[in-house]
């Protein structure tokens, strides 16, 4: 039963994260009055990419091949570490938060040398802005995760989010919610959403994210799909995880709240890429110290 | 005349003069108005001050609001006289001054400023509440703000705006100092009625929380240091002195500062009884000279006549500060030298704005041979100036050589050093430019213009001042000053 | 109480926060208006014991001056002086809201100190105070727009009007009455300059102000 229970998290990630990203795509397309593409769009997406074949230039090495590969599997080797709010993890060590912001690092290390490898100069700017708001990001997830770990005294993310009851809540309520708002603005800021960046955008210099993997084709850009569906994933769940004080303990309850939670999380995103337009360049780095200043604010309150 | 009847009435009067201006028809009726309200206050400021000395010490009116003892009774009487002096000064200045004119809605403006700037700095003396004396402090601070622009050029908002600004955060600061005074008598085991009131806070039965007066008593002298113009939180002045009309100018300079100083002094008793006598006198004797050897260094390089005047005050307010910090002769010093330093510098101010009238600028350079150009603003140039550097008939050479011997008498012989090698560098610098500006090349041709009826018996009144306490000081002067000294020994 | 004290604390930060890192001045004068509000709040939550008419006073009149009074004038003076946003100020915004962090941590340290002379402050409004001072003077040094200068000056206000409010509980009324009123002229009075300043120097950014020197 344990066992089961712990690979349940995982699995819903790699089933279900798509969705999310479709989730958030029909929310946008209802506020603006559009019927939207299906739920399933994003599957029939990556699915198409995979059938294809890829084209690499001349310019490029196998750094530009290994880096959606490694993307990949760094992101699914942090599912297995990160809970899902109440459910836990297959893996579960003291300190493996640290490890969870190093594998998202890799991983975005591995797109940026690949978008540096191509040689142009688009895909060198979009690593140079990816990389500045990255280590401004980075500090903030780390403290969001210490102000977490702080509260609950614990020092593994499955501990730290079984000991998030609603009476930490109640004890810690301004510290949390701080906590909170930082993790919505990290979730934003490393997926590449809106107000930061726009994953819809079509003019190169406006992009961000999207212009590191113009080059990539083929079933390299299924993988970068899949792995921004994974990252958005895990992030909300850190996130979900946190508002979602409920720890029943009975799996079917806190999984369907989970679920529920999730959904949530997709439209408010959704609403919130509706009714903001994107920051410019110069106010993001702002935007996201604002972000971890929160967190560092909850971080003394808790230690007041 | 009972004195607490005249508390009140002091305080009546100014207001009323103050609303009167606002009301009348001619530029003239308001400077003949100022002067008049001056001279009634004069008489109201010496009947309290003999009813101070000659009664038990002090006077209280409006159950305990209001509290006058032989400190407050002495700036009483300097504030009146320098109002008095600046008043009269300014029906000679406004009458000639040609560049901007003397429109008579400025006219109101400046009467009612001027008067509302006197009754607040009257209600910081007289009251006995820190907190009404703060308020009274905040009044000062915005009433004169326009008085530093009556005349909105660019530099003269300039100089208003930093004015404002600084002078607010000092301010709130001292009310910060304010409030740890008060919470320092309740957590010391008595919960007052009224922390506030400065006889309760003083009485030597008070139990102060010492760490509580102590950041207190840091505040209050930061805070209303800024408003006296100690460095380093002086840079607002010389802007402020510079650019406002010389009468404010020499009201400034006059008393306004003293008044921030005297606020200062008040919370010095409470700060001696919880902490001994060497906190707030160590504090008072190092911002007193650091504020001379800044000002020192700054007349070297001055080439405005009003800006060396306004750095003259920096440093004079430096020594008051020293002479406070020097104990009991010290403080005998500082209050000579406080009435001294308010009568030159008034008219200091009165000759360099009346000369700069003359010469079209307060560039040191272009006023030049005025004793030969105009002989009354001449001489009063002369004087004010020599007397302000410490030349020896003049009353000021008295006080401060008072003041080295309170130094020579405690041992602070290094605030002793330095005030000397300041003052020298300071008589050296002012004496070049004085010996230019009074005895050069004249360059102003046409005839001096009819002056005031007013603006000789200003000049013969303020140099006599200077001269006779120069040699001879009165008993009854001296038992009022010591008296006065002896209010902050506790 | 104290959880009620815990949240008026936590959103007082977050307001600061908001004031060092937003570049409109709108949105600054309307969190200076939220903050006003949040604090004036305080007298009615630290006297509950005897929750009298001089209390709410006192927080009524707060409120109505800081929470709606100078935001108002503020808002028609940025109206008249036509600008919405600040250009960069002296100190950049994220360096700005890194000093905030450093404030806190010094008003945290501060407050530690002073706490056992105060026992009877509540350790997170004295650490509000502590820190709404230093957020308001760094405002009024490290920004250009005489604006955020009188907004840094309330925030000062706010601050020790907070101190007051936990310290000392004997003031007479009339002293605090005084003292709105003197909060009000000065904010009445750096409104008229900036009305003279803006008319004479068409703007209001004060390092225009820089002819006097030495």
């Amino acid at each position: 039963m344990a066992a089961f229970a712990s690979v349940i998290s995982p699995v819903c990630a790699l089933v279900l994260g798509p969705l999310l990203l479709a989730l958030i795509n029909r929310t946008k397309a209802f506020v603006a009055g559009r019927r939207g593409p299906p739920l399933l769009q994003p599957y029939f997406d990556i699915a198409k990419y995979l059938r294809r074949g890829a084209v690499y230039g001349d310019a490029t090495s196998w750094v530009f091949r290994l880096g959606p590969v490694v993307n990949l599997t760094v992101l699914f080797a942090a599912l297995l570490i990160v809970p899902w709010g109440a459910i836990r993890s297959p893996l579960s060590f003291s300190g493996d938060l640290i490890v969870v912001a190093g594998l998202l690092a890799v991983g975005r290390f591995a797109i940026v040398l690949a978008a540096l490898d191509t040689g142009s100069s688009f895909e060198g700017m979009g690593a140079s802005r990816e990389v500045h708001f990255a280590a401004l990001a980075e500090p903030a997830l780390l403290l969001a995760l210490a102000v977490l770990a702080r509260v609950t005294g614990a020092l593994s993310l499955t501990p730290i989010y079984q000991g998030i009851t609603a009476s930490a809540w109640v004890a810690a309520l301004p510290t949390l919610a701080l906590a909170a708002m930082t993790l919505l603005v990290l979730a934003l800021v490393e997926n590449s959403r809106i107000p930061v960046d726009d994953p819809t955008t079509h003019l190169e210099l406006t992009m961000i994210h999207e212009v590191m993997v113009l080059d990539h084709s083929g079933p390299d850009l299924g993988y970068i799909h899949y792995a921004a569906a994974l990252k958005l994933w895990i992030l909300g769940g850190l996130l979900v995880g946190l508002v979602m004080p409920l720890r029943s303990g009975a799996l079917w309850l806190d999984g369907s709240a989970m679920l529920l939670g999730m959904a949530i999380l997709a439209v408010v995103i959704g609403m919130i890429e509706s009714a903001m337009a994107r920051y410019r360049l110069v106010h993001v780095p702002q935007f996201i110290v604002g972000a971890a200043t929160l967190s560092v604010v909850g971080f003394i309150l808790i230690l007041v | 005349m009972l004195a607490e009847q005249s508390i009140l009435l002091m305080l009546a009067v100014a207001v009323a003069g103050a609303a009167l201006c606002l009301s009348l028809p001619r530029p003239r009726q308001v400077l003949t108005t100022i002067v008049a309200v001056s001279a009634v206050e004069m008489a109201f400021a010496i009947n309290i001050w003999a009813a101070v000395l000659a009664g038990p010490g002090s006077v209280t009116a409006a159950e305990q609001w209001f509290y006058i003892d032989a400190f407050s009774a002495f700036h009483i009487v300097v504030l009146v006289l320098v109002f008095l002096l600046s008043s009269a000064f300014a029906g000679v200045y406004f009458t000639s001054e040609a560049a901007h004119g003397f429109m008579i809605s400025v006219a109101r403006r400046f009467g009612a400023l001027w008067l509302g700037s006197l009754a607040a700095m009257l209600l910081v003396l007289m009251s006995n509440n820190l907190g009404i004396m703060w308020v009274g402090m905040e009044a000062t601070t915005l009433l004169s703000a326009f008085l530093i622009s009556l005349y909105p050029t660019r530099l003269s908002l300039e100089a208003m705006w930093k004015y404002l600004i600084i002078c607010s955060i000092g301010i709130a600061f001292a009310f910060m100092g304010t409030l740890l005074a008060a919470a320092s008598i309740q957590s010391g085991g008595i919960v007052e009625a009224d922390a506030l009131l400065w006889t309760h806070l003083a009485s030597p039965e008070a139990h102060l929380d010492p760490i509580l007066m102590k950041f207190a008593f840091v505040f209050v002298l930061v805070g209303y240091g800024t408003k006296a113009g100690l460095a380093p939180i002086h840079s607002w002045l010389p802007d402020a002195h510079s650019q406002a009309p010389a009468p404010v100018s020499a009201m400034f300079s006059g008393f306004l500062l003293n008044t921030a100083l005297y606020c200062v002094m008040r919370f010095v008793p409470p700060a001696q009884h919880a902490l001994g006598p060497n906190f707030a006198n160590g504090l008072l004797i190092v911002f007193g000279t650091l504020s001379i050897l800044v000002a020192a260094g700054f007349i070297v390089f001055q080439r405005d006549a009003k800006r060396l005047l306004a750095y003259h005050s920096v440093e004079h307010m430096g020594i008051i500060t020293l002479g406070y910090g020097l104990g009991p002769l010290g403080a005998f010093a500082a209050l000579f030298h406080t009435l001294n330093h308010s009568v030159c510098k008034s008219l200091a101010f009165f000759a360099v704005g009346r000369l700069g009238q003359r010469f079209g600028s307060h560039e040191m350079h272009t006023i030049s041979g005025a004793l030969r150009a105009d002989h009354l603003w001449g001489i009063a140039l002369l004087v004010s100036l020599l007397a302000l550097i410490g030349v020896a008939p003049f009353s000021i050479f008295m006080s401060e050589y008072q003041l080295l011997r309170a130094a020579a008498g405690t041992g602070a012989w290094l605030a002793l050093a330095l005030f000397l090698i300041a003052s020298g560098v300071v008589f050296v610098s002012a004496l070049r430019h004085l010996i230019d500006m009074a005895f050069g090349d004249p360059k102003a041709h046409e005839p001096p213009a009819r002056e005031g009826k007013l603006a000789v018996p200003i000049v013969v009144l303020a140099v006599g001042l200077l001269l006779v306490l120069g040699l001879w000081m009165p008993l009854s002067l001296s038992q009022a000053i010591a008296s006065a000294a002896a209010v902050l020994a506790g | 109480m104290f959880a009620l004290l815990e949240t008026v604390h936590a959103l007082g930060l977050l307001s600061c926060f908001a004031l060092l890192g937003t570049s409109r001045i709108g949105a600054c004068i309307r969190w200076l208006s939220f903050q006003g509000i949040l604090f004036g709040l305080v007298p009615l939550i630290v006297h509950q014991g005897g929750l009298g008419w001089r209390a709410a006073l006192l927080a009524g009149g707060n409120i109505a001056l800081k929470g709606i009074g100078f935001p108002l004038l503020l808002l028609r003076l940025r109206a008249r002086a036509e600008t919405n946003r600040e250009v960069e100020p002296f100190v950049s915004f994220v360096m700005s809201i890194l000093f905030g962090i450093f404030a806190l941590g010094l008003s945290v340290w501060l407050t530690s100190e002073l706490k056992p002379a105060l026992h009877q402050a509540p350790f997170v409004m004295l650490d509000s105070s502590i820190f709404l001072i230093l957020v308001g003077l760094f405002l009024i040094i490290s920004r250009r727009n005489a604006l955020m200068q009188v907004i840094g000056y309330l925030v000062l206000e706010n601050g020790i009007f907070v101190f007051g409010v936990i310290t000392v509980v004997g003031t007479p009324l009339l002293v605090e009455l005084g003292v709105l009123l003197d909060a009000f002229v000065g904010v009445f009075v750096m409104g008229i300059a900036i009305y003279h300043i803006n008319r004479e120097f068409g703007s209001i950014e004060v390092d225009r102000l820089s002819a006097l020197k030495g």
